[in-house]
């Protein structure tokens, strides 16, 4: 259906609806920023790696915030290279807070807006007490939903409310005292009289949404089946079951089922055989015994050992020294 | 000095990077970006850009990353001996990959991209180094037939019989025409094998086991659809189309039903093979 649909096409639209621009705009800048190195590389050969490592996923490691949002297949990439990075977070048990995972994101993102983060949170803490603990796969698969979906939960954010204060015609808002799904939590931060929204009510009007949006949404027949297993919900109870959902999980593709979340063979056994060489040399540091040497970018030790492309890791580490220089100047004047 | 190359260099990460670079700009207005697009001209990468550009839209992929990657790794690939002005022939092998790589690149209803592409792959195919002359000879462009055919799910005993009709003797120059003929009628017979193969499936019902006589109707049906005309006459693609509708087609498969004795069948192999045979038979010989 849809490679038909790519033949009929004009041309540019072909070339925006699959954001070919965006990726060959950022490989061109990227090119005149490193242009003396690139030049004797062979330019050829840095567009095969760009092109490589957009298709593997790996593009946008160490990149600005706005590139990493700029595609869905970018926040694809990074929610996996997020989960791939920190799921020995998830595996030691540890529960951490919403700036502890903010703190994470930044290590690969490092203007990665907070606000981002909080809402995840919120996702995850139902609204109240953001300072509590979450675990990695609570906290990643909420996080998912709200960074994929960003601009639609947006909309959905806006539909809720004006339901809430019964501006859509069609309203007709009884408070029940039985039928609420998530009783015990607030509906949004300015108190409501109301356990949320009806269900079908709501799906209604997200209907038209799924239907015209632009922007990246989940499958309709599955927000439909959330909707329709409840008869009332507030907004977190909808984005907390958006997030808990498999088969919405499964339609983005960027990561595994919950249950195979930690699982990673040969991930584990490349830890093992590095754990057991640095015990071996038997110097102990603290980032090779707590982390993953070769593939987390701890904070003792920056992105020394990362097996990324050769190219990009090159130029990532001189713009770190860039930026060092000029900090290290800024405070010399 | 090094300052100013710190500023040229900064990464885009910072926020401030934007407002920085225009910043960087005010100072010379004008002047970095036009060293920006000289370089670029300069370079090539305006030109490489555009051709990978027109050769994405050419053939539209599903994955145009995935697309654009393989794409410039060609060009990479065939880029170093490019560069040294073909002094070095380069080998027949990643010649013929690189032939297979054009043809393959559009389908072949996109008739002009598909043309291009062909012809991309014959002038790949004919510059063959050192020697002045160029041209595509029997032997390559045979073995380029057999590596598309080979590469298809196709069976070989279904695909052989095309090829011995339509190879050249290995000598033998091979002109264009010729060539994009082959390298066409071999992607038509491979769709047609991959669309009977579906047939088979309709007519086994998941059975793994088709009853030979509705198989032998069917095939009748298409051999009188394919046989009688002549296809110089435009109607007659309409009478073949019709003689396949689904109401002439059911009345064949429907009689075979009635009158079927018990239970032979015929395996996919042959049915492919029957098939294909329809579908060569029709094929102009080369020589």
């Amino acid at each position: 259906m849809l490679s038909a649909e790519r033949f009929s096409l004009p041309g540019p639209e072909y070339l925006a609806q699959r954001h070919v621009l965006t990726y060959m705009e950022d490989a061109v800048s990227q090119l005149l920023e490193n242009r003396e190195d690139i030049s004797q590389y062979g330019i050829a050969r840095f567009f095969t790696e760009y092109f490589n490592s957009v298709r593997q996923g790996t593009h946008i490691l160490f990149r600005e915030f706005s590139f990493v949002q700029a595609t869905p297949h970018n926040r694809a990439s990074f929610l996996r290279t997020f989960w791939r990075c920190f799921r020995t977070v998830g595996k030691n048990g540890d529960l951490l807070t919403a700036k502890d995972y903010h703190c994470l994101l930044q290590l690969l993102c490092p203007d990665f807006p907070m606000e981002l983060t909080q809402k995840a949170a919120r996702i995850v803490l139902m609204d109240d007490a953001m300072d509590c603990l979450m675990s990695f796969s609570d906290f990643l698969f909420a996080f998912q939903i709200q960074f994929y979906y960003s601009e639609f939960l947006e909309s959905v954010a806006a539909i809720y409310q004006d339901l809430l204060a019964g501006k859509n015609p069609n309203t007709v808002i009884v408070p029940t005292s039985s039928s609420g799904q998530h009783r015990s939590r607030q509906a949004s931060s300015e108190c409501s009289p109301l356990d949320g929204v009806e269900a079908s009510l709501f799906f209604q009007c997200l209907e038209t949404l799924l239907d015209r949006s632009k922007y990246s949404c989940p499958p309709p027949a599955l927000v439909k089946e959330v909707l329709s297993s409840v008869q009332r919900l507030t907004f977190y109870g909808f984005l907390m079951a958006l997030a808990k959902h498999h088969g919405i999980n499964r339609a983005l593709g960027a990561l595994p089922d919950k249950g195979d979340l930690l699982l990673d063979p040969p991930m584990d056994q490349e830890l093992e055989k590095l754990v057991a060489q640095v015990s071996g040399l038997s110097i102990s540091t603290p980032a090779s015994s707590s982390g993953e040497p070769a593939n987390l970018p701890s904070r003792n030790s920056p992105r020394i050992n990362s097996p990324w492309k050769p190219l990009h890791h090159r130029r990532k580490v001189d713009t770190e020294s860039d930026i060092s220089t000029e900090e290290t100047d800024s405070s010399e004047n | 000095m090094a300052a100013a190359a710190c500023e040229k260099r900064r990464p885009a990460p910072t926020p401030a990077a934007g407002p920085a670079r225009a910043g960087a700009g005010a100072e010379a207005p004008g002047r970095a970006l036009e060293g920006a697009s000289e370089f670029l001209r300069q370079a090539g990468v305006t030109t490489m850009v555009r051709e990978a550009l027109l050769k994405l839209l050419e053939a539209r992929p599903e994955e145009p990353v995935a697309f654009l990657a393989d794409y410039f790794e060609k060009l990479v690939l065939s880029s170093p001996e490019a560069a040294d002005g073909g002094g070095d022939p380069r080998g027949q092998p990643q010649r013929l990959a690189r032939a297979l790589w054009y043809v393959r690149l559009a389908h072949h209803s996109h008739r002009t991209a598909f043309n291009n592409n062909v012809s991309m792959a014959y002038e790949c195919l004919g510059a063959s180094g050192r020697r002045k002359k160029p041209g595509v000879n029997g032997r390559i462009y045979s073995e380029l037939l057999r590596r598309i055919c080979q590469d298809s799910e196709a069976p070989q005993e279904v695909t052989s019989p095309l090829l011995q009709r339509i190879q050249c003797r290995d000598h033998e120059a091979v002109p264009f025409d010729v060539f994009r003929y082959g390298v066409l009628t071999c992607f038509v017979l491979l769709e047609f094998v991959a669309k009977a193969d579906t047939l088979y499936d309709v007519l086994d019902d998941g059975s793994g086991i088709a009853d030979k006589r509705v198989c032998q109707a069917v095939l009748g049906t298409l051999e009188e659809a394919l046989g009688a005309s002549d296809f110089s006459v435009p109607i007659r693609y309409l009478e073949a189309g019709s003689k396949l509708g689904p109401d002439c087609l059911a009345l064949a498969m429907d009689r075979a039903l009635l009158e079927r004795k018990l239970s032979t069948s015929m395996k996919r192999e042959e049915f492919l093979k029957k098939a294909a045979v329809l579908f060569i038979a029709k094929v102009k010989p080369v020589d």
